[in-house]
C-alpha cells in the first residue's frame, strides 16, 4: 500500500484551510456607520436610478450608510415577513405596490406614517400616492404605476396602412386581423395582430371593467360571478378562436419576445416594461390608452397601484429619525423627477408632474392619461385571495375545460372559500381548548423524552461501556466516527421539525401570527377533508413513480453502456451528466419554452420529424403534467448514472471472466452478478431519489409557472405552497407538510424493509 | 450500435443546454425565439462582457467557492468517517440511526424554511456563511454517508484484517487501506456535496443580505426579476456557473473510475 509522508504537502493543506476558517468565521462590516437596510423589488433599470440615489445620499450624509437589497416581487414579501413578523428584525425600509398594505397591516408588521410627517409634506403628494388603511396612513409612493396600457409597433403598422392606434375594442379587433400575418405562407401565423400575457387575471381586468365588472364591494367581499366576467371571458375567448388575432398560448415572456422581436404589432404589457420596447431595434415604440368599450361606453380599467416605502414597526429614537429621513430624500421631488425623466415614470409629487419636461413627454401624458381611466388595486388581503380564485378559472376557459358561464361561477365559490380561509383561526371554538393543548404539549414531552432515551441507547451508553460481546474500544471508535455527522444532520432539522409540529396544532394564520394558540387537530380535519389532498397525492405518486423508475433505468443503461472500454468515452460521459452540472432554474425555464406550442422545439421536432399534429404541451393539464415529467427525467438521468458507474467499479472484473467460462450468458451475468453487486451502492441513491423526487417543488413550480393550467399540475408540496402559504395559512401549511412527511416516511420505510437497504452483503 | 444510442443521448442530454447558450449570445433579452438555430445569426458576447463589468461576479465566485470548497471538505470527512462506522459496526441503534438519517431527508422544503430562518436569525447566524455551510453540509450528508456505507459495504472485510493483524490501528485501517478502495464513493459524496452547495440559492436568499456576500447563485437571481427578467445575463450567468461544476466532473470522473481495480490487485 502506497503511503505518503509528504508533509509539507499536509502543511500546504492545513494553511489552506485555515485562510478558509478565518475567511467563514470573519466578521465583515464593521464600522462606525449607522447602516440603514432597504429591501426592494425593483427592476433593472429603476435600479440603476436608486444606486446613483443612495450614492448621493450616502455623500451627503457621511454618517449613513444604506445597504440596497434586491428581491423579486413575491420574495421580499415573504422575506420581510419572515424577518419582521418572527425575529422582529428585518429591514428599515422596504419599497414595494400598495397591494402589499393590508397583509402587512393585519400582521402589524409596519409602521404608520401620518404622526411622521406634516399636514403641508403630505399635501403636496397626490392621494393617489399615499396609501391609508384603516385610519392609518402606511405607505408613501414615490411612483404611480403598475398600470397596463396599449403598445404598438408603428413600424408594423405603416406596414398595413395603419397610422393610429385603434380607438374602440372593435376596432382593435379590426387592425388585429389586418395585422395577424403569416408572412412565408407556411400555414402557420409568423406576425399576432395582439399579444398579452393570457395566464394572469391582472391582464384579463381592463376587459372585465370594460363590461362594467369590478372585483369586490365596498365590504371587500368577492363579486366575480356576473354578466361582466361571461362577456370578457368570451370576448378574450373569441379574439383567439374567432377571430384569430392572438396566439393559442401566451405567457408573459412569450408575449413579451413576439413584441419585442417585431412578431406582435400590439401588446397590453405595464408601465414596467416599456423602456425596453423603446430600444428594441425591431419596435417603433407607440402608446396609447386601451381602447373603449363602445358596447358599454366604459373605457377599459388597467389596476393602477402606488409604488413606494413602508418602514419597520420596531423603529426608534435616533434610528426612527435617520431613516425617515432618508425615507424623505427618496421620495422627494429630486428623485421623483429622477425616476420620471429616465423612466417616464409617473410622479407622485404634483409638484414634479406639473414640471415642462414632464408635461412635454407624450409617454408619461399618455401614461397619466390611462391611469385616469384606471382603478386603484384593492389592498386588503382579500385581493390575494381572489387573484388565487381568478386564475384558475380564467386559464380554464381560456383552455377550453370551463364555458365562461362555468368559469365565472367557479372563480367566485372559489374566492369565497378562499377569502374565509384567509382569515380563519380566529374564531374557533375554545371549549375543546383545555384539553387538546394537554393532549398535545403531553404527547411532544413524550416524543422528546423518546428521543432522548433513544439517544442514549444507541451513541452514549456504547460510548460509555461498550457493547457486549464487542471490544470496548472498537466500539467507542464507532460511534466517535459517526456522532460528528449525526451533530450536524440532527443539529439542522430537530429544531424545525418541532417547531412545524407545535404550529400544526396551532391556529397561525394572517392575523394570528403574534397571538397564536394551540387549537388541537382541526388543522389536519381541513387537510383530510380537503378532496384536492387526495388528487394530489395521487398525483405525486405517479409523479415519483414515473420519475424514479425512469432515472433508474436510464441512469443504468447508460453506465453499462459506458463501462466498457470505448474511444471518446470520457467526453460522451461528460457530456451526459451535463444535465447535472447546469444549474436547473434555467433548464427548467428553457424546457417550459420548448413546450411552446407553436415555436417550442418539442412540437417542432415531432411535425418535422414525424409529422406529427402540434400537443397543446402547457395548455392541457395532462400535458403539461407530462411536460414536468420529462423535464425532471432530463434532470435526473445523470446522477443515477453517476451512481451505477461508481457502483459498478465495486465489481470485480474477475467474477464476469469466470462466469463466461462457465458460460453464462450475458443477461445471466447482468442478473446474476451487476444487478445483486449494485444494490447496495443502487438501494441508498433509489431511496433518496424517491424522497426528492416527492418534495421537488423546484421543477414542477418552473415547468408548469406555478401549476398552470389552472392550479393542476401540482404535486402535494408545490400544492401547499400555493394554497397554503400564499393565504398566510401557517398552521394549516404547517398540518399539510407534516402529513406529507408521514406518508413519505411510511412509503420510505416500507422501501427500506423490501429492499434491505440496511443489511450488508458480505 | 453502442454509439448510436450514446449519440441519440448526448443529444437529448445537451440539446436543452445549447438552448440556455443561444439565449446567453443573442442579442436583447428575449427568453424565447422562434429560431431553432443554435447560434443566432447576430450572436454577441456582449452579456458575458456586462455579467463581469456591472456585477461584483469576482466576489461572488469567490464567495462561492469558500462556501462550497469548506462544504464539501465537511462532506467527504463527516460522511467517509460516519459511513465506515455504519457499514462495519453493529452497535445498538445502528438501523434506527440509518433510517433517520433517511427521515431528515423527508420533511418538505414548505416544512423547514421559516423554522430555520428563525434558528438562524436566533444564532446570531444571519449574513453569517457558517450558517449556510451548516445548513449546505447537513442537506448533503445523510445522502453522503449512505452512500459511503454502501459503497464500504461492497469492500471485504478481509483487508482490513489482513491490516489488523500486520499490526495497524483500526484508524489506520480505515484510513490508508479502505478510504483509498472507496475513491468512487469519496467522488461521489464530492460531487453531490458540491452541487448542493454550488447551486443553491433558496437558503441563501434567506440568509445572505449583502450583494457582497452573495454566493454565485443568488447573485444571478438578482437578474431574474418579476416581469422583467433580463434573460441574457441570466443565461450567461448559468454557464458560467457550471462552468467550474463541468470542469470538477471532468476532473474527477478520472477518478470514480478504477478505484477498486488498484485495491484488488494489490489487497
Amino acid at each position: 500500500m502506497h503511503l505518503r509522508p509528504d508533509h509539507k504537502f499536509e502543511f500546504r493543506r492545513a494553511m489552506v484551510f485555515l485562510v478558509f476558517l478565518s475567511a467563514i468565521i470573519n466578521p465583515a462590516w464593521a464600522g462606525d456607520k449607522t447602516t440603514l437596510h432597504l429591501w426592494h423589488p425593483m427592476p433593472a433599470p429603476s435600479r440603476v436610478v436608486l444606486n446613483e440615489l443612495v450614492a448621493q445620499y450616502e455623500s451627503e450624509h457621511p454618517e449613513i450608510a444604506v445597504h440596497l437589497l434586491y428581491k423579486e416581487n413575491e420574495e421580499v414579501r415573504m422575506a420581510y415577513m419572515s424577518a419582521t413578523a418572527f425575529t422582529e428584525g428585518g429591514p428599515d425600509l422596504l419599497y414595494g405596490p400598495s397591494d402589499f398594505t393590508g397583509a402587512l397591516v393585519e400582521m402589524d408588521i409596519v409602521k404608520p406614517l401620518e404622526n411622521l410627517f406634516s399636514k403641508e409634506e403630505l399635501a403636496a403628494f397626490d392621494p393617489n400616492g399615499l396609501t391609508w388603511y384603516n385610519g392609518h396612513l402606511y405607505q408613501i409612493g414615490d411612483e404611480l404605476g403598475n398600470h397596463l396600457a396599449l403598445v404598438y409597433n408603428k413600424r408594423l403598422f405603416a406596414e398595413v396602412g395603419l397610422y393610429r392606434p385603434p380607438n374602440t375594442l372593435q376596432e382593435l379587433i379590426e387592425f388585429g386581423k389586418m395585422l395577424t400575418l403569416d408572412k412565408n405562407g407556411d400555414g402557420i401565423v409568423d406576425q399576432y395582430g395582439l399579444v398579452w400575457n393570457f395566464t394572469e387575471p391582472f391582464f384579463f381586468m381592463p376587459f372585465y371593467t370594460s363590461f362594467g365588472g369590478w372585483v369586490m364591494d365596498e365590504d371587500q367581499n368577492p363579486t366575480l360571478d356576473n354578466d361582466a366576467a361571461v362577456k370578457a371571458f368570451t370576448f378574450v375567448r373569441d379574439m383567439r378562436d374567432v377571430h384569430g388575432i392572438i396566439p393559442a398560448e401566451c405567457d408573459y415572456d412569450i408575449a413579451d419576445s413576439k413584441f419585442n422581436t417585431g412578431a406582435a404589432a400590439m401588446l397590453i404589457n405595464g408601465a414596467w416594461s416599456w423602456a425596453k420596447y423603446m430600444e428594441s431595434p425591431f419596435v417603433d415604440f407607440g402608446l396609447a390608452v386601451l381602447p373603449i368599450n363602445e358596447e358599454t361606453g366604459l373605457y377599459p380599467a388597467p389596476m393602477i397601484a402606488t409604488k413606494g416605502y413602508y418602514l419597520n414597526p420596531y423603529l426608534d429614537g435616533e434610528r426612527l429619525d435617520q431613516v425617515v429621513e432618508l425615507l424623505k430624500f427618496l421620495t422627494g421631488a429630486e428623485a421623483q423627477f429622477k425616476y420620471a425623466s429616465r423612466l417616464a415614470t409617473i410622479p407622485t409629487r404634483i409638484e414634479v408632474r406639473n414640471r415642462p419636461e414632464i408635461l412635454g413627454n407624450p409617454i408619461i401624458q399618455t401614461s397619466i392619461e390611462q391611469v385616469q381611466h384606471g382603478k386603484a388595486m384593492p389592498i386588503s388581503p382579500q385581493m390575494r385571495a381572489i387573484w388565487d380564485a381568478m386564475r384558475p378559472a380564467y386559464q380554464n376557459v381560456l383552455g377550453g375545460s370551463m364555458s365562461p358561464e362555468e368559469g365565472a361561477a367557479d372563480q367566485q365559490r372559489i374566492a369565497e372559500q378562499k377569502v374565509a380561509e384567509l382569515f380563519e383561526g380566529q374564531d374557533e371554538d375554545s371549549d375543546a381548548f383545555n384539553v387538546t393543548v394537554i393532549i398535545v404539549y403531553l404527547a411532544g414531552a413524550i416524543l422528546i423524552i423518546w428521543a432522548l432515551y433513544k439517544l442514549v441507547i444507541a451513541f452514549i451508553l456504547p460510548l460509555m461501556h461498550g457493547v457486549p460481546g464487542v471490544q470496548v474500544k472498537e466500539s467507542r471508535f464507532g460511534v466517535l466516527m459517526v456522532v460528528p455527522a449525526a451533530l450536524f444532520i440532527f443539529g439542522v432539522v430537530v429544531y424545525p421539525f418541532f417547531y412545524n409540529l407545535i404550529i400544526s396544532f396551532s391556529n397561525m394564520g394572517l392575523t394570528t401570527v403574534n397571538n397564536w394558540r394551540i387549537i388541537g387537530l382541526s388543522q389536519y380535519g381541513k387537510v383530510f377533508s380537503d378532496y384536492q389532498f387526495y388528487h394530489f397525492f395521487v398525483k405525486t405518486i405517479i409523479w415519483t413513480g414515473v420519475n424514479v423508475s425512469l432515472h433508474v433505468l436510464f441512469g443504468l443503461a447508460l453506465a453499462l453502456l459506458l463501462n466498457r472500454p470505448l474511444p471518446g468515452k470520457g467526453i460522451i460521459r461528460v457530456l451526459l451528466i451535463l444535465p447535472w452540472a447546469v444549474p436547473s432554474y434555467i433548464t427548467a425555464l428553457t424546457w417550459r419554452g420548448m413546450f411552446n406550442i407553436d415555436y417550442g422545439a418539442v412540437n417542432i421536432i415531432l411535425r418535422n420529424v414525424f409529422g406529427l399534429e402540434p400537443i397543446a404541451w402547457l395548455i392541457d393539464p395532462t400535458n403539461a403534467f407530462i411536460a414536468t415529467i420529462i423535464t425532471n427525467v432530463w434532470l435526473g438521468i445523470p446522477f443515477m448514472m453517476i451512481i451505477a458507474l461508481g457502483g459498478l467499479q465495486s465489481i470485480p472484473q474477475e467474477l464476469y471472466e469466470a462466469a463466461s467460462i462457465d458460460g453464462a450468458s450475458p443477461w445471466q451475468q447482468f442478473k446474476k452478478i451487476t444487478l445483486p453487486l449494485l444494490k447496495p451502492v443502487m438501494i441508498p441513491a433509489i431511496t433518496l431519489g424517491i424522497v426528492w423526487t416527492f418534495n421537488n417543488i423546484n421543477v414542477v413550480w418552473l415547468v408548469s409557472n406555478g401549476g398552470q393550467p389552472g392550479d393542476q399540475t401540482h404535486i402535494l408540496v408545490s400544492f401547499v405552497y400555493r394554497a397554503a402559504f400564499n393565504l398566510y395559512r401557517y398552521g394549516y401549511a404547517a398540518a399539510f407538510s407534516f402529513m406529507i412527511f408521514l406518508m413519505l416516511a411510511f412509503f420510505s420505510v416500507k422501501f427500506m424493509q423490501k429492499s434491505k437497504a440496511t443489511e450488508t452483503v458480505y | 450500435m453502442i454509439y448510436s444510442l450514446l449519440l441519440l443521448a448526448v443529444a437529448w442530454s445537451i440539446y436543452p443546454i445549447l438552448r440556455v447558450i443561444t439565449i446567453s449570445i443573442r442579442p436583447g433579452d428575449n427568453l424565447l425565439n422562434e429560431s431553432l438555430s443554435i447560434i443566432p445569426d447576430d450572436w454577441t458576447f456582449e452579456n458575458y462582457i456586462k455579467i463581469f463589468t456591472d456585477h461584483p461576479l469576482g466576489a461572488w465566485i469567490w464567495n462561492s467557492i469558500l462556501v462550497t470548497v469548506t462544504v464539501v471538505i465537511t462532506g467527504v470527512t463527516l460522511a467517509s468517517t460516519a459511513g465506515y462506522a455504519l457499514s462495519r459496526f453493529r452497535f445498538p441503534g445502528r438501523e434506527v440511526g440509518l433510517l433517520s438519517l433517511l427521515v431528515t431527508q423527508m420533511f418538505p422544503a414548505t416544512m423547514l424554511l421559516l423554522p430555520l430562518f428563525i434558528m438562524l436569525s436566533n444564532l446570531h447566524l444571519i449574513n453569517t456563511y457558517l450558517g449556510l455551510i451548516v445548513i449546505y453540509s447537513s442537506t448533503a450528508l445523510p445522502f453522503c454517508v449512505w452512500q459511503m456505507k454502501g459503497y464500504y459495504d461492497t469492500i471485504p472485510y478481509s483487508l482490513e484484517e489482513a491490516a489488523r493483524i500486520d499490526g495497524a490501528s483500526r484508524f489506520m485501517a480505515f484510513y490508508k487501506i479502505i478510504l483509498p478502495l472507496a475513491s468512487p464513493a469519496l467522488v461521489i459524496t464530492a460531487l453531490f456535496s458540491f452541487m448542493s452547495a454550488w447551486t443553491e440559492y433558496i437558503v441563501a436568499a434567506q440568509v445572505l443580505w449583502y450583494e457582497d456576500m452573495f454566493t454565485l447563485p443568488i447573485g444571478l437571481k438578482s437578474f431574474q426579476a418579476n416581469m422583467t427578467t433580463e434573460w441574457g445575463l441570466y443565461a450567461a450567468g448559468a454557464m458560467i456557473v457550471s462552468i467550474p461544476a463541468i470542469a470538477l466532473f471532468l476532473f474527477l470522473t478520472k477518478y470514480l473510475i478504477g478505484g477498486l481495480t488498484l485495491g484488488s490487485v494489490k489487497g
